[in-house]
C-alpha cells in the first residue's frame, strides 16, 4: 500500500491557518487524528494521539462482512500494520480494542500480519472474560443459536439448490457475521497473540465508584467504560431466545430422528386425531409454523444480542471528549442517557463514531436531537447493501446534518466534507483540543 | 352457568371436581399442591371438549397426536379426574381444560354475562366454535394466545443445565403444568373478546397492560386454593408481602430457564420513576400487578386487623410460635374474601374502558368508577387503597385534578338525549335474551352455542370484520344514534363511527341491589396515517354507559384530531396520536429488526408487535 495523500483540505476546527507538524506539540494545535479505514461493512479505526514527540495508537476493531470494491482485508491490514510502523522498523499499537464479537468487528484479526505488531494492551467486554462464568454462558447461549441457525440455514439452502434465494440470503448474512466461535483464528489473535504479551483487559460499565481507567499505555487519557454494564436488563438483551426449534437439526436431536426428545412413552402417541374438538385440513401445519421461530426472528435476535455486548468507551483526553460505541444497542445507550454523569459527558462531545454502520437502533434519536452538541465530527464506516436497504439510515444521517455535524461516510469518500483527509482507503479528521 | 340438564328426575350435580397441580410440579408434593378444583359441570366429550373450550393434543414438534382424555368415563369421573402426573398428557389436558375453565368462570361472574370464545362469526379467515388450546403444541420456552388460530399454543422444553433449582437438570418442563401460566394465556384470550382493539400498541401502556392484567388474574386466582394459601399465612405470620409463592408468578417455569427464581413477583419496592422508565412489556406491566397486589395488601390488612386483636388480646402482636389453626383459617378466609373482590373489581373495570388506547391511568379510573357504581360506600376503603398504591408508583391518570375519588370518577355525561322509541323497543327483546342465558332452564347445555343467533351480527368496515352482540336492526339504530350524537359524544363526523359493542350488565351489589346498566361502544379509524404510525391506523372512540332506562351516566372518550370544535378533546386527540408516534420510536430503538428490514417490511413494521409469540413468555 501505498498510502498517497490525494488531497489535503485545511482543517475547518483549526482556526489557525498557518498551522504546520512542526509545531503540533504546541498547545494550541494539538489534534488527536482518527482514522477512518474503507473495510466495506465494517469497522477499523485508529485514533493517534499525541504525547510529548510521538505518539499513542489505539486500534478500535478490524473487520468486515463485505469488503469495498478493490479493497480486500489483507491490504487494510497491510495499510493499517504500515501506519503504525515507526523509523527504525517497529510496528506498535498501544491499546487494541476488540469492541464485540462480530466478525465485521473482528475479522481483520485473523490475519497473520498481527503477530509482529507490537501490543501494550488488548481491552474487550466482559462478556468476553475466560474466567467468568457468566459470561461464559452468554457466548455459549450466542454460539450454539448461530451454530444452529446457520445450520437449518445451509440445509436449507442446499434443499432450494442453485436458485439464489433472496430471503436466505439476507438471514444468512446476518448469521454468518455472529458466527465467531471460540476458536476461530480473529479470537485467538485477541486473546493470546500479538507480540509484547499484551495485558488483556475484560472492561464492565459500573452504576458507582470507579467507572474510568487510566492506565500506562495512554498517558493523559481518562477512558470512561460506558458499556456494557452487568445490570440484569442488559445481560437480558445478551441472551439470545433459545430457539428450540432449530435444535431438530443438531447433535441433540439426531437420536431422535432429527426432531426434540419424545415427551411421553409411545402408548400415548397417536397417527390420527379421535378427539371431538374442531382441527380443520392444514390447521397441524398452521400450528408447527405458529410455534416454530422464523428464520428472520431467530437471526436478528442472535445478532441483537452479539450487538449487546459491544464495548462502548468515551475517550477523554484534556477536557475533549471522544465516543466509540462500539455496536452498543438501546439497553445500553439507555442506561447512559440516564446516568448524570455520562449524561452531561454526551452533551460535550466533539467526536462520535457513528454506532453500527449508520443502522437505526445503535444512535437513539433523543442523543442527536437533544444531546449532541453542534458542529460535532461523525464518521460512519459503512456500506449500502441491497440486501439491507435501511442501513445506514437516511434520517440518523439528515438527523446529524441538522446539527451541523461533519459526517464522513467510508463508502463515500469523495462527498466527504472539509474536515476530512482523504485518500483510496482512509478517511481521516483532526480533532483539535 | 352452563348447568347440565337433570335425567331420570336425578339432577346433575352443579359443579365437577377435577384434581389439578395447584402450582406446577416444581411444587411437586408440598402441602396442597396436589388439589382439587371445581368448575362448572358441562357436558364434556373427549378432549376435553366443552360447550365454549376444546382442549386439542397435537404435537407440532413431534407430529402426532397424544390420546385425549375423557372426562365423563366413569372410572375417572368417580376419583374426580385423573391423578396429577407428568408423565401422562391426559392428566395435562385435563388441567388445562380445569384452569382455562376457571378463569373463564371469573370472568363471566365479574361481568355478570356469559362471554362466547368461538370465532365463527368471522367473516374472513377461519372459523372455530371454540377457543382451542393445544398442551404441547411446539417444543421451546413460550406460550402465547394467537388470535388467527382461535387457539392458545403451549410449548414444552428442556430444563437448562445449570441452576435450574428444584429441577433436574434438563428435565422436561410442560408450561401447560403451570396454573399461572394457563391463567396469564386464558386471560390474553378473553382480553381479547372484551377490546379487540387493545392487541393495537398504540401508546406504551396497551401491551403492558394485557401483560400485567394476565399476571393480575394468575396471581388473584392464588388465594382460591385454601390449602395452600393457609399454608403461607401460617408461614408469613400474615404478611404477604413478604416473597411467598402467593405473591410469584410462574416459578417452575422461572427456575428452569435458568433465572434462578420465579418469572415475574407481584411485589416491588414502589418507585415512581419506574413508570417513567421502564417499557419492556411484561416489565412494564409488572408496575401494574405490583400496585394492584399492594392495594390489595393493605385492604387486607385492615380486614385482618380485628382478628389479630381478638386473638392476642388486645396487643395485635401475635406470639412467637405457630398461630392458632383457627386464627389461621378465619384470616386465610378473609384473603380469600379480599382477593376475590380485587379480581372482580379488576375484572369489572372492562365496563368501563375505552375502546381503544388503553393506560394504566384509564384502569384505575375505570376500576374506580365500576366500584363506586356497585358499592358507593367504600366500606373497607378497597378504592382508597388501590388509588394509594397506584399514586406510589407513578401512575397518574391524564387530566385529573387530583387523586381524590371524585375527580378519578370518569365524567358524567352532560346533554344527550335519550335513546328513541325504536332502540328501546329492541332492548326489551335484548334485555330477554341476556336473561335467559342466565337462567339454566332454559339452557340445552349440548347444543349451546353461547350466543342467541338473532342477538349476533358482523359487520365489515373498512376491512375490518366487527362482531357484534346485538342484531342487526339494533346496530343500525346504534349507528343512527352515535352518528347524529357525534359531537356531544365527542366523535369526529368527517370519519365513519363504527359500533363496537353494546351489552346490558347485571350485578349483585354488596348489599344486594341488583345493577342493570347497558353497556356501548363506538370506535373510529384513520388509515390514513398508517405510513406514519408503522403500519397500524390511528383510532379513537368511547365507551357510553347508561342505566337500564336508558340514562347516560358516563362518557369515556378517546377522541381522534377532531372532535367537532371542542378544544379540549381536540388537544386530547393530539397528544394521543404523538404519544404514538413517540411509543413507535420506542419500539423502533429496541426492534432488531430495523436494521435489517425491507422497505415494505419497514411500512408495515408494528404490525409485527401485535402477535404475542414474538414476546417471550407470551
Amino acid at each position: 500500500m501505498t498510502g498517497k495523500k490525494k488531497t489535503i483540505v485545511k482543517n475547518k476546527l483549526n482556526s489557525k491557518k498557518t498551522a504546520s507538524k512542526k509545531n503540533a506539540g504546541a498547545p494550541r494545535d494539538r489534534h488527536v487524528t482518527i482514522r477512518m479505514y474503507n473495510v466495506g461493512f465494517g469497522d477499523a479505526f485508529l485514533a493517534l494521539i499525541p504525547d510529548g514527540d510521538g505518539e499513542r495508537r489505539i486500534l478500535f476493531d478490524c473487520g468486515s462482512i463485505e469488503a469495498a470494491p478493490g479493497l480486500a482485508m489483507s491490504s487494510v491490514v497491510d495499510r493499517i500494520v504500515s501506519d503504525v510502523t515507526d523509523a527504525k522498523g517497529v510496528a506498535r499499537i498501544d491499546v487494541v480494542v476488540a469492541t464485540h464479537r462480530h466478525k465485521d468487528h473482528v475479522s481483520g484479526f485473523g490475519l497473520e500480519a498481527w503477530g509482529g505488531v507490537h501490543v501494550k494492551e488488548v481491552w474487550m467486554p466482559w462478556t468476553e472474560d475466560p474466567a467468568d462464568e457468566e459470561a461464559r454462558r452468554i457466548r455459549d447461549g450466542q454460539s450454539n443459536l448461530a451454530s444452529a441457525i446457520n445450520t437449518a440455514l445451509t440445509n436449507r439452502s442446499a434443499a432450494l439448490g442453485a436458485e439464489p434465494d433472496e430471503e436466505l440470503s439476507r438471514y444468512k448474512d446476518i448469521v454468518a457475521n455472529s458466527l465467531m466461535l471460540k476458536n476461530e483464528r480473529a479470537m485467538e489473535t485477541l486473546h493470546s497473540g500479538f507480540s509484547g504479551n499484551p495485558k488483556r483487559r475484560f472492561l464492565s460499565a459500573k452504576s458507582g465508584g470507579d467507572r474510568t481507567l487510566e492506565t500506562d499505555a495512554l498517558p493523559g487519557v481518562k477512558v470512561h467504560i460506558l458499556g456494557p454494564s452487568r445490570q440484569p436488563d442488559v445481560i437480558r438483551d445478551m441472551n439470545p431466545p433459545k430457539g428450540e426449534s432449530y435444535l431438530r437439526l443438531r447433535g441433540e436431536a439426531a437420536a431422535h430422528n432429527g426432531l426434540p426428545p419424545p415427551p411421553f412413552p409411545p402408548q400415548f402417541r397417536q397417527e390420527n386425531y379421535t378427539g371431538t374438538g374442531t382441527l380443520p385440513k392444514g390447521d397441524p401445519q398452521e400450528i408447527e409454523r405458529a410455534g416454530a421461530m422464523s428464520d428472520l426472528a431467530a437471526a436478528v435476535a442472535l445478532d441483537k444480542a452479539v450487538n449487546g455486548t459491544s464495548l462502548m468507551l468515551m475517550l477523554e483526553i484534556s477536557g475533549l471528549f471522544l465516543l466509540f460505541p462500539g455496536d452498543a444497542q438501546w439497553g445500553t445507550w439507555k442506561a447512559v442517557m440516564e446516568d448524570p454523569e455520562w449524561r452531561e459527558m454526551l452533551g460535550r462531545v466533539k467526536f462520535y463514531k457513528v454506532g453500527h454502520h449508520g443502522s437505526h437502533n445503535a444512535t437513539p434519536k433523543h442523543f442527536v436531537e437533544e444531546m449532541i452538541p453542534d458542529g460535532v465530527c461523525a464518521m460512519a464506516s459503512t456500506l449500502t447493501r441491497r440486501i439491507w436497504p435501511e442501513i445506514p439510515k437516511k434520517e440518523l444521517l439528515t438527523g446529524l446534518a441538522a446539527k451541523h455535524a461533519s459526517i464522513a461516510r467510508s463508502d463515500q469518500p469523495k462527498k466527504v466534507g472539509k474536515v476530512f483527509l482523504v485518500d483510496q482507503g482512509v478517511i481521516e479528521a483532526h480533532i483539535p483540543y | 352457568m352452563l348447568r347440565r340438564p337433570s335425567q331420570d328426575g336425578i339432577a346433575q350435580p352443579a359443579r365437577r371436581p377435577i384434581r389439578i397441580f395447584a402450582s406446577d410440579p416444581q411444587a411437586g408434593r408440598t402441602f396442597g399442591n396436589r388439589s382439587s378444583i371445581e368448575v362448572v359441570n358441562e357436558h364434556l366429550s373427549p378432549g376435553p371438549v366443552g360447550p365454549r373450550l376444546e382442549v386439542i393434543d397435537y404435537d407440532g414438534s413431534q407430529q402426532c397426536f397424544y390420546k385425549p382424555v375423557d372426562l365423563d368415563d366413569g372410572t375417572i369421573l368417580m376419583r374426580g379426574g385423573l391423578d396429577p402426573s407428568e408423565s401422562d398428557p391426559r392428566f395435562h389436558q385435563q388441567m388445562v381444560y380445569a384452569v382455562a375453565s376457571k378463569t373463564l368462570e371469573n370472568f363471566d361472574r365479574a361481568l355478570g354475562r356469559i362471554l362466547t370464545l368461538g370465532s365463527q362469526n368471522r367473516k374472513r379467515g377461519a372459523k372455530y366454535p371454540r377457543l382451542r388450546l393445544f398442551p404441547h403444541a411446539f417444543y421451546g420456552t413460550n406460550a402465547f394466545y394467537n388470535k388467527d388460530l382461535n387457539a392458545i399454543l403451549f410449548g414444552y422444553f428442556n430444563a437448562e443445565a445449570a441452576d435450574v433449582g428444584p429441577n433436574l437438570p434438563h428435565q422436561t418442563v410442560f408450561t401447560c403444568l403451570s396454573h399461572d401460566i394457563i391463567a396469564h394465556e386464558m386471560t390474553h384470550a378473553i382480553v381479547d373478546r372484551l377490546r379487540p382493539l387493545f392487541l393495537e400498541p398504540s401508546n406504551v401502556d396497551v401491551r403492558a397492560f394485557h401483560e400485567g392484567f394476565a399476571d393480575i388474574v394468575a396471581i388473584f386466582q392464588h388465594f382460591s386454593f385454601q390449602d395452600i394459601l393457609s399454608e403461607y399465612i401460617q408461614r408469613t405470620r400474615t404478611d404477604i408481602t413478604k416473597p411467598n409463592p402467593l405473591a410469584e408468578l410462574a416459578q417452575q417455569f422461572g427456575y428452569a430457564t435458568g433465572s434462578g427464581k420465579a418469572l415475574r413477583s407481584a411485589l416491588d419496592k414502589p418507585d415512581p420513576k419506574l413508570y417513567g422508565t421502564t417499557f419492556e412489556p411484561h416489565d412494564r406491566g409488572s408496575i401494574l400487578v405490583a400496585a394492584v397486589f399492594d392495594g390489595f395488601n393493605k385492604t387486607y390488612q385492615n380486614r385482618i386487623a380485628d382478628l389479630v386483636r381478638i386473638a392476642t388480646g388486645g396487643t395485635g402482636t401475635l406470639p412467637q410460635g405457630d398461630l392458632h389453626p383457627d386464627l389461621v383459617k378465619r384470616i386465610a378466609d378473609e384473603a380469600a374474601l379480599t382477593a376475590q373482590r380485587v379480581l372482580n373489581m379488576c375484572i369489572r373495570a372492562f365496563d368501563y374502558m375505552p375502546p381503544v388506547d388503553v393506560t394504566f391511568g384509564d384502569f384505575l379510573r375505570a376500576m374506580v368508577t365500576a366500584d363506586y357504581e356497585l358499592a358507593p360506600i367504600d366500606e373497607h376503603n378497597f378504592r382508597g387503597a388501590m388509588i394509594e398504591a397506584f399514586r406510589m408508583r407513578g401512575i397518574y391518570p391524564k387530566g385529573v385534578t387530583s387523586l381524590a375519588e371524585e375527580s378519578l370518577l370518569w365524567p358524567k355525561v352532560e346533554k344527550l338525549p335519550h335513546f328513541g322509541k325504536k332502540v328501546r323497543k329492541l332492548l326489551e327483546e335484548r334485555f330477554f335474551s341476556a336473561v335467559r342465558d342466565f337462567d339454566e332452564s332454559w339452557q340445552k347445555p349440548d347444543d349451546w352455542r353461547g350466543y342467541d343467533p338473532k342477538q349476533t351480527c358482523v359487520t365489515r368496515e373498512e376491512e375490518e370484520d366487527i362482531k357484534l352482540d346485538v342484531s342487526p336492526e339494533m346496530a343500525k339504530e346504534l349507528h343512527a344514534y352515535a352518528t347524529e350524537n357525534a359531537n356531544a359524544l365527542g366523535l369526529d363526523r368527517s370519519l365513519k363511527i363504527q359500533v363496537r359493542g353494546f351489552h346490558p350488565v347485571f350485578r349483585v351489589s354488596p348489599s344486594r341491589r341488583l345493577l342493570i346498566e347497558l353497556n356501548a361502544q363506538f370506535a373510529q379509524v384513520d388509515h390514513s396515517v398508517k405510513g406514519q404510525l408503522g403500519g397500524i391506523p390511528f383510532r379513537g372512540g368511547c365507551t357510553l354507559v347508561a342505566s337500564s332506562d336508558g340514562d347516560f351516566r358516563y362518557l369515556i372518550s378517546k377522541p381522534m384530531l377532531k372532535a367537532g370544535g371542542d378544544e379540549a378533546r381536540e388537544q386530547t386527540g393530539k397528544e394521543r396520536f404523538a404519544d404514538q408516534q413517540e411509543y413507535l420510536q420506542r419500539c423502533d430503538m429496541q426492534n432488531a429488526l430495523m436494521p435489517y428490514i425491507t422497505h415494505k417490511e419497514n411500512q408495515e413494521r408494528m404490525l409485527e408487535m401485535m402477535n404475542f409469540a414474538n414476546l417471550c413468555g407470551g
